[in-house]
């Protein structure tokens, strides 16, 4: 009987009903594709961040040995000769490059890149008087997917064992009249004598910052000019992920490793701790201010039903229906809306976060099933709540209704 | 008679009234509020960005090559070229002076620490190690009686002083030592240290112990002024860091400026480019090359755009839904009145008329509700900016017409397809009481 009532009412005022639902289910669409969102944007964003570069270092810990260094962030640099006495140049610690392919053996979602850096102080050989340039050793096929902002023009060095070319700083080519293509001959100077090495220069490298003034080279070349074998002076790496997890990777590696020393690039964690709420935050608004709109659209729609069934209503009660028992079924019918609504919201909400992930990543932002329990049960509040004008029928007087008034 | 039919019905159903101007209110304020959050959200989030730092370097024009690594210049003092720090007022001076957000001079000086007396004792034992003169927070007068504070903790506010120090106080010699050095060297806070370079000798106190995740943790940071007289180069530095707020770079802001019509190269000067404000900041400082550290500048370009396509998107779907809510709470208010249509019918009235009658009432209603919505949406946007950002977003009254427009129009398309419905009535049986 209940049910037979309640498939009559649907079935009668299909139009009114098919407005509330269409309200209901796209309220739930967005809301779907706002949610998966909230739950990726983190996470995307994050994956953002990682273009900005490096955002994790290791350097060798130098208060653990108790030696003392002029080692960086960036690296170690072994200072020009005429700041550094003489013996103080041995000192100067690094890590062992054996250590780099124990990074690479850690999966790839939590150490993403490592690239290794070692920089020496090289002369000029064929320029007058002594012109000095930092020669940077790295792997030049890593390197710039690190540094994805370096513009090469030329061609890149792709090969890490290929010792013959190099890079040269936009600066460093101005000052030398380099092209892609010339020459360059580099001179090392230490205890036991000078080396000199030439390089082709292959490109030439604009980042803005250090890069400019220096020349890059692979790691073995650099290695093999100072005889600083099996040794880098600092690695660089990517590390996936939200500030929090980047945080945890690098301190299971500090455990792990406690001869060297991990740390979090300050800047870049700090830029995405602040931006990261943020985004959230103003995503969190617009779900519940979207809900707020569905259940006023829910509100008129159940609002303008209840005048019209004013007239069922009285006759339920001329027959004897209770009154709990009549709003009962109109409570099941918003029940019934919501639910519905949000079925076909979740599967137009799926179409819709593909849509936007690929408009605001590139990336398409998969739905989640988690969401969907979420979504049914605020669609079902939301009818439920915009049905409340329904309550207004349990004023109603038969006698009136039936007297046709 | 046709303002009187309407007056008629605003105060004889003033319920059902109330629930239509309700909803347009609502939709309006919400887009209203989400419209205004997400135009201010670029500056919003761009202004955020400066927490990565500088975004523009300066440095002289005719220079030799620096040894820098991790931002630290290694270069001894005679080698290169130096800046004079008297120009920099100037930078505030330019087209675009109130994007500059900060400017930090630098001037790295290699020299030798050690305990008070080392000096003297013995050369030999000072600990090498580079002196970086700057500014923390500096006062420069910029002309017109105003000032603006400046320095390193605008442009690298990730340079923290660890608990118990404090920043060195520029007119003093008072210095901090960065972390690592100073567990190297043993140096405690209110120790005397002695700083040689060249001929020159220094006896600052230690106030603070430095951390900033880069080179500077082994050296020591000054004043600029000791520095310069370390380095015999008074009122000099050899690079500038700028933190400009910049407009992301689109296709016009990469263009080639050297192909520009007048007209072209005018618009693109007077746009926050970061290419237009390297360029005002060389001609405002005479042999100085600027140059965007793209590391940053290109990093900041790329997600700013990305996160603003997102928020776009979000914005256009609550905007969706507010059109929707409006919608339909105008179609049902009209659906209720099939019988006010038949009975006007039957007296004669025409579709047209009938019509009029319905979107006049959607218009005054949208108007009504339109306007309360602006003021609920600038007080909504006030509220969102400030729990989100800490900064309110300021109401444009562009906003207040472009609400009124989109209320009238999601009204009159909301009630449309119902009073097309209600044309077609047969008058008899809605008169009927069927």
């Amino acid at each position: 009987m209940f049910w037979r009532v309640l498939g009559q009412l649907l079935n009668a005022s299909r139009g009114r009903l098919a407005v509330a639902l269409i309200a209901i289910a796209s309220g739930a669409a967005v809301t779907t594709a706002l949610i998966n969102l909230n739950l990726d944007s983190e996470r995307k964003v994050s994956a953002e961040f990682r273009t900005l570069g490096a955002n994790a270092v290791i350097v060798p810990n130098t208060a653990k040995n108790g030696e003392y260094t002029y080692s960086f962030v960036i690296g170690a640099v072994r200072p020009p000769p005429e700041v550094v006495p003489k013996d103080d140049r041995v000192a100067t610690p690094l890590i062992r490059e054996s250590f780099l392919s124990k990074l690479g053996e850690i999966p790839s979602d939590k150490v993403g890149l490592a690239v290794p850096y070692l920089y020496v102080i090289a002369n000029f050989a064929e320029v007058e008087g002594s012109q000095q340039v930092i020669l940077a050793g790295t792997w030049l096929d890593q390197a710039p997917k690190l540094a994805p902002w370096w513009k090469i023009t030329g061609e890149p060095v792709t090969d890490r064992n290929d010792l013959k070319h190099c890079l040269v700083g936009r600066d460093v080519a101005r000052q030398l009249g380099l092209a892609p293509g010339s020459t360059i001959e580099l001179r090392y100077s230490d205890s036991s004598g000078n080396r000199d090495v030439a390089f082709t220069v292959s490109g030439i490298v604009s980042s803005g910052a250090q890069e400019d003034n220096q020349v890059i080279a692979n790691l073995a070349a650099v290695q093999k000019l100072s005889r600083i074998d099996g040794r880098v002076g600092a690695i660089q790496l990517s590390i996936p992920g939200t500030p929090r997890e980047v945080e945890k990777v690098i301190s299971q590696l500090a455990y792990a490793y406690q001869e060297l020393y991990f740390r979090a690039v300050p800047q870049i964690a700090q830029a995405e701790a602040s931006l990261l709420p943020r985004i959230r935050g103003l995503i969190f608004f617009m779900v519940a201010l979207i809900l707020v709109l569905t259940t006023l659209c829910v509100f008129a729609s159940m609002a303008a039903l209840a005048m019209e069934r004013r007239r069922d209503v009285g006759l339920m009660k001329a027959i004897g229906g209770s009154i709990s028992r009549i709003v009962r079924i109109f409570f099941t019918e918003a029940a019934a809306l919501g639910l519905a609504g949000a079925l076909i919201g979740y599967v137009g909400g799926i179409f819709l976060s593909r849509w936007i992930g690929q408009r605001a990543f590139h990336v398409a932002i998969s739905a989640r099933p988690e969401v969907l329990p979420i979504v049914v049960a605020l669609m079902v509040a939301v009818s439920l709540a915009g049905a409340l004008p329904l309550r207004l029928l349990g004023r109603v007087r038969p006698a009136e209704i039936l007297r046709g008034e | 008679m046709f303002l009187r039919i309407i007056t008629e019905s605003f105060t004889r159903t003033p319920r059902r009234k109330f629930l239509t101007g309700a909803a347009l209110a609502l939709g309006m304020a919400v887009a209203t509020a989400t419209l205004t959050v997400a135009l201010n959200v670029g500056d919003r989030l761009a202004a955020e960005f400066r927490s990565l730092g500088a975004n523009l370097l300066v440095t002289p024009k005719a220079d030799t090559l620096p040894l820098e690594v991790g931002g630290v210049d290694y270069r001894p003092v005679n080698a290169g070229a130096y800046l004079p720090a008297d120009d920099l007022p100037k930078l505030k001076q330019i087209f675009w002076r109130n994007n500059i957000k900060g400017f930090t001079p630098f001037l790295d000086v290699p020299v030798g620490a050690g305990h008070p007396y080392a000096v003297i004792l013995d050369r030999d034992a000072l600990t090498r190690t580079t002196l970086i003169g700057t500014w923390v927070n500096h006062r420069v007068e910029i002309g017109g009686g105003e000032t603006f504070d400046t320095g390193v903790s605008t442009t690298h506010p990730w340079w923290h002083i660890e608990n118990g120090g404090r920043w060195f106080d520029e007119g003093s010699k008072e210095v901090v030592v960065g972390v690592t050095l100073a567990r190297r060297m043993k140096i405690n806070i209110g120790d005397k240290l002695s700083i040689a370079a060249n001929e020159h000798s220094e006896y600052p106190q230690v106030t603070g112990i430095l951390t900033t995740g880069g080179p500077e943790d082994d050296s020591i940071v000054a004043p600029l002024f000791i520095a310069q007289l370390l380095a015999d180069e008074p009122g000099k530095f050899r690079h500038l860091t700028v933190s400009a707020v910049v407009k992301p770079d689109d296709a016009f802001g990469r263009r080639d400026r050297t192909k520009f019509t007048a007209e072209e190269y005018e618009r693109w000067y007077c746009s926050a480019y970061i290419g237009s404000i390297s360029l005002q900041i060389e001609q405002a400082l005479p042999g100085v090359e600027a140059r965007p550290i793209l590391q940053v500048a290109e990093g900041e370009g790329k997600i700013l755009g990305r996160i603003s396509v997102l928020l776009w998107v979000v914005t256009l779907a609550a905007l969706v839904a507010a059109g929707l809510a409006v919608g339909s709470t105008a179609a049902t208010s009209v659906i209720e009145r099939q019988k006010e249509v038949g009975l006007m019918k039957a007296l004669g009235a025409s579709n047209a008329l009938v019509g009029a009658f319905f979107l006049g009432e959607q218009l005054l209603l949208a108007v009504l509700g339109g306007g309360l919505g602006y003021v609920l949406g600038v007080l909504l946007a006030w509220w969102l900016s400030v729990s989100v950002f800490g900064v309110s977003a300021p109401a444009r009254m562009i906003m207040l017409p472009v609400t009124l427009g989109l209320a009238i129009a999601v009204a009159i398309a909301g009630s449309l397809l119902p009073l097309r419905r209600a044309s077609r009535f047969d008058p008899a049986p809605v008169l009927r009481g069927e």
